[in-house]
């Protein structure tokens, strides 16, 4: 458990912390704005102007959810390997490729020597924080995943094109702690899609956050954990967090036979349905969770980010997770 | 060796200008009630024809349809068939792409045809040879999950979707498809799984009619599998190989008893090859015994990149086969 390193850091969390793993939908002002932008009808100053209200929309409303762990929301990404590859040397940002039904990204192409030209998401994690008296993660995309979702054209292999991103994205996370950030999310969706180069992103996890003061968490989503699991624990960090609704908690499985060894943001409701999860229906899953692991480990959020949904359902569904984490904790606090 | 230019099998359905927008656009509009499930039809007609023309104007021989309109590789088939509903996503192989999956609650069944109708139109609408591209049912079936006691267990399933691709293959060939070009990726991840492929493919084969009998495995090294794939009941190979440093070895020392589709151009990835490099692969296998024709095709489907750079690989096929009859001549 790593509820002592929270506490050295000066964090202090209830049963059951409550988080949302990243991205939340952007209000339509937002959107506007976006697309205004886009048509070059309003300058860049207008549209942060639009990002930084958005932002603040979103921390006030986790603040009256009682989520216990904010995020900013992403309100400035488009989405989260091209909003790095545009703010970091060596990439060009490539054409739309679709993602899975009608939804598409830009996805980069590794052109160049990737190079960090300085702090990016610094200035909006000080914003959000600013913003709150709660702490609000530090948010990344990892480098095995900005490898893995960009193009490859100035680097002979993988593994060489992701450790310098690994070298490049450690310097963004030395800027959040010396900013202040405590609690640093570093993505890695990817990580478990090929199983075969799972040491690649443990070696560059270690470029990443070797030595360096803060609680990390890594979101890991949608791919075959039967093939990683319980290799993937060797990632040095101290929290997964973890899609589970979505396939049906089947990983509780894998850890009843190897036994899970690190804290879980344990996703209870599913980002790709519209329908809002019962309040019973997450704490079931929460039980469930119970189950297999201890429940100082478990911390309580969504499957994935929740930008694919309205705002009305992201927050339902953000008010449903924290009402049964809340209630769960009332019950088994005194156990 | 008699080189002909392919696509593999998808094309993108968006690009960067607007024209090659209208499908998304069309998709959101309909989603917000504002157009309706025939205005994405016309849409997705549209996209198609787009996809044709940009295929011929590189210079193909062989075109697809583009598979303009599947939602995915796994769902656009089972998702038409009986005893299926279709849940959340999954991700497809080690693609950033997303499938939905199947979920088998009873014995599959073809109630209607799957892809004839899209076959139709692009024949309708094309001048070049139209390959048919169906996703093959070992694939299905691994990319599926059973309900408890839907259909009697993983080898029922597979039986079930080799049955209704069979009949497929049958209405396409009646249709006047004359390549059919089943894909089996899923076989290179669990080769030992080969057997199971044999037997579905020779009941498709059975029904093919006057239509060749294409087998696409990919995403993985096919140099293990090369020779017992020669024996495959198909009328051509198409392999990936981009994953296998021996593969062009491989085909240049053993030869071919089929006719080959060479994905030697990679499909996932931007950088563009050297010319040079690439046809010298080609006059190693064309000193193969037996290479007859051969088509030089990307690795796997061009979905994978961003127009812009899709288009630039057909029209680098061309440049590669170019370079390659030059040193013939």
């Amino acid at each position: 458990m790593s509820r002592a390193k929270l506490q050295r850091l000066g964090i202090n969390l209830p049963l059951f912390p409550t988080t949302s793993v990243g991205s939340f939908p952007k209000p339509d002002f937002l959107m506007k704005a976006r697309g205004e932008f886009a048509k070059k009808l309003i300058s860049r100053a207008e549209l942060e102007k639009a990002e930084r209200q958005a932002t603040e929309f979103w921390i006030c409303k986790q603040e009256e959810l009682g989520v216990d762990v904010l995020v900013d929301g992403e309100m400035y990404r488009g989405d989260m390997v091209a909003y790095f590859a545009d703010n970091l040397e060596g990439f060009e940002i490539g054409g739309l490729v679709r993602s899975y039904g009608n939804r598409y990204y830009h996805k980069p192409i590794i052109t160049g020597e990737v190079r960090w030209k300085g702090p990016i998401t610094v200035d909006w994690w000080k914003y959000a924080q600013s913003l709150t008296r709660k702490p609000v993660k530090g948010m990344l995309t990892g480098p095995y995943t900005v490898m893995d979702w960009s193009f490859i054209e100035s680097y002979p292999d993988r593994r060489a094109a992701t450790l310098p991103l690994a070298r490049e994205i450690r310097k963004e996370v030395e800027a959040l702690i010396q900013a202040g950030a405590k609690i640093i999310q570093i993505d890695e969706p990817a990580v478990s899609v090929r199983p075969e180069e799972l040491p690649v992103a443990i070696e560059a996890m270690h470029v990443v956050t070797d030595g360096l003061p803060a609680y990390f968490i890594t979101h890991i989503c949608y791919g075959a954990f039967e093939h990683i699991y319980p290799d993937m624990l060797n990632l040095p960090v101290d929290n997964f967090d973890l899609e589970m609704s979505n396939s049906g908690l089947d990983m509780l499985a894998l850890f009843q036979k190897q036994r899970y060894t690190k804290d879980i943001s344990f996703g209870v409701v599913d980002v790709h349905t519209h329908l809002v999860e019962a309040e019973p229906v997450v704490e079931q899953r929460l039980r469930q969770a119970l189950e297999t692991l201890p429940k100082e480990a478990i911390w309580v959020d969504p499957d994935c980010g929740l930008k694919t949904r309205t705002v009305d359902e992201a927050i339902a569904k953000m008010q449903a997770l924290v009402r049964a984490a809340q209630a769960l904790r009332t019950v088994t606090s005194d156990q | 060796m008699e080189l002909l230019l392919a696509n593999h099998s998808s094309y993108p359905r968006i690009g960067d200008d607007a024209d090659q927008q209208l499908l998304r656009r069309t998709i959101t509009q309909r989603d917000k009630g504002e157009k309706n499930d025939a205005d994405v039809r016309a849409a997705e007609a549209h996209l198609t024809e787009l996809a044709l023309a940009e295929q011929s104007a590189a210079g193909l021989q062989v075109v697809t349809d583009g598979l303009i309109r599947w939602y995915d590789p796994i769902s656009h088939l089972t998702g038409k068939l009986a005893g299926v509903r279709i849940n959340g996503l999954l991700r497809f192989f080690d693609t950033n792409c997303y499938f939905r999956q199947p979920v088998v609650h009873a014995k599959p069944q073809r109630g209607e045809p799957l892809l004839v109708e899209e076959f139709t139109f692009a024949k309708a609408h094309s001048s070049r040879p139209v390959k048919v591209v169906l996703t093959g049912p070992y694939t299905l079936a691994r990319h599926s999950v059973e309900e408890k006691g839907g259909a009697g267990g993983f080898a029922k399933v597979l039986e079930a979707f080799t049955a209704a691709l069979a009949e497929e293959v049958a209405a396409l060939a009646a249709a006047g498809a004359d390549l059919i070009q089943v894909e089996e990726p899923s076989l290179l991840k669990q080769p030992e799984d080969y057997p199971a492929v044999e037997q579905n493919l020779a009941a498709l084969a059975a029904r093919k009619g006057s239509a060749q009998l294409a087998l696409a495995v990919y995403f993985g090294d096919p140099a293990p599998l090369y020779d017992k794939l020669q024996t495959l009941p198909v009328d051509l190979l198409v392999l990936d190989f981009t994953y296998s440093p021996s593969l062009v070895e491989t085909v240049a020392t053993r030869g071919t008893a089929k006719t080959l589709g060479l994905g030697l151009v990679d499909g996932r990835n931007t950088r563009l090859e050297d010319a040079s490099g690439v046809a010298r692969q080609l006059e190693k296998i064309a000193k193969a015994r037996n290479p007859g024709r051969a088509y030089l095709n990307p690795s796997c489907g061009l979905e994978y990149l961003p127009r812009d750079r899709a288009q630039l690989k057909l029209h680098h096929l061309a440049a590669i086969q170019r370079v390659f009859l030059g040193r013939a001549a």
